[in-house]
């Protein structure tokens, strides 16, 4: 186990260290707000959400399977199909944070996100582990991503018909950007084919946002099973 | 914010910071299997499969452009907002024309 600290200085080299990462997170966040409109939240309900849920991918997710009534079933597996990511970050951080008190490392990892916890391990390979780091890099990157849903929110307002702009398809397109992101070749095929066929499949049968939940599930446990 | 919703994004922001914090808890107790890690990993792709395959499914030409559009400028150049706003582009102009 490393010595670990949780101090001032690392607060603020976290907060030094995330700052670059707020020139791509608050487009994002701009992104969302205006989306949101478009599905049907209010500012009020767009910044809450991104306020307590933090997490774009997931909050991109539910608004494409937004509507009325609430699909909660949907909301929440996709606040756990994009989010199921966190499971293994935080297993990772582990053996390095576990010295932090309870409040310590339970209230940073609210903050955790892809790019601090890229900063967080990069900066532990030096040998120098700080649990403020999570917190400070976190809690910039935070404040851009509501930030950016506030902007989006009130703007988002003054474009009228956005289909005209094909703005409507912005979600898709992100959906794509992420998937090309996340791919690492051959494994993933079989997961997604199947997801691609179950959601197609239960989308005819059912409808609404169910074929998110059995393309999700059925796709991943492809992946859990797959020979190795 | 009507009850329904307050309920829908509190499970929501309940659902994902337990997402951050279960595995930073269960370590303190037992390693996740590879299985579990294999399966944690292959969720995001196949939702977002599940996600896409019914919006392009019900959209026209236009969308189907768009999304190869998306997929080939994100491959090639590796920048979300380049590629997203590229296909945005091709969906409005296919739209304009069909």
């Amino acid at each position: 186990m490393h010595q670990i600290s949780f101090i001032w200085s690392g607060l603020r080299t976290g907060v030094v260290a995330g700052a670059p990462f707020t020139a791509g997170v608050l487009p994002y966040g701009i992104a969302f707000g205006v989306l949101a409109g478009q599905a049907g939240l209010d500012l009020q309900a767009a910044t809450a959400m991104s306020v307590t849920v933090f997490s774009g991918s997931a909050q991109f997710v539910a608004l494409q399977v937004w509507s009325d009534p609430i699909p909660l079933a949907a909301l929440l597996f996709a606040a756990f199909a994009m989010n199921a990511r966190y499971v293994l970050y935080g297993a990772m951080l582990r053996p390095h944070l576990a010295g932090l008190s309870p409040a310590r490392a339970y209230g940073s990892l609210f903050f955790m996100n892809d790019a601090n916890w890229a900063l967080l391990v990069k900066q532990g390979g030096s040998g120098r582990w700080d649990g403020a780091f999570l917190f400070g890099s976190g809690l910039i990157i935070y404040l851009s991503w509501v930030i950016g849903t506030v902007l989006g929110g009130g703007f988002g307002r003054i474009i009228a018909a956005p289909e005209t702009f094909g703005l409507d398809f912005l979600l898709i397109a992100f959906f794509v950007t992420l998937l090309v992101g996340l791919w690492r070749g051959r494994r993933d095929v079989a997961p997604l084919v199947t997801a691609v066929a179950a959601a197609l499949a239960v989308d005819w049968l059912a409808g609404g946002s169910w074929g998110v939940l059995a393309g999700g599930l059925l796709g991943s446990l492809v992946g859990a099973f797959r020979p190795r | 914010m009507s009850p329904d919703l307050l309920f829908a994004l509190g499970a929501m922001a309940v659902v994902t910071y337990l997402c951050r914090a279960a595995g930073y808890f269960a370590m303190g107790y037992v390693p996740l299997t590879p299985r579990i890690e294999a399966w944690l990993e292959s969720i995001p792709i196949a939702t977002l499969g599940a996600v896409l395959a019914p919006a392009l499914a019900n959209g026209g030409l236009p969308e189907l452009a768009g999304f190869a559009v998306a997929l080939v400028v994100m491959r090639q150049t590796g920048h979300d907002f380049l590629a997203a706003g590229c296909a945005v582009a091709v969906v409005a102009i296919g739209r304009a024309l069909i």
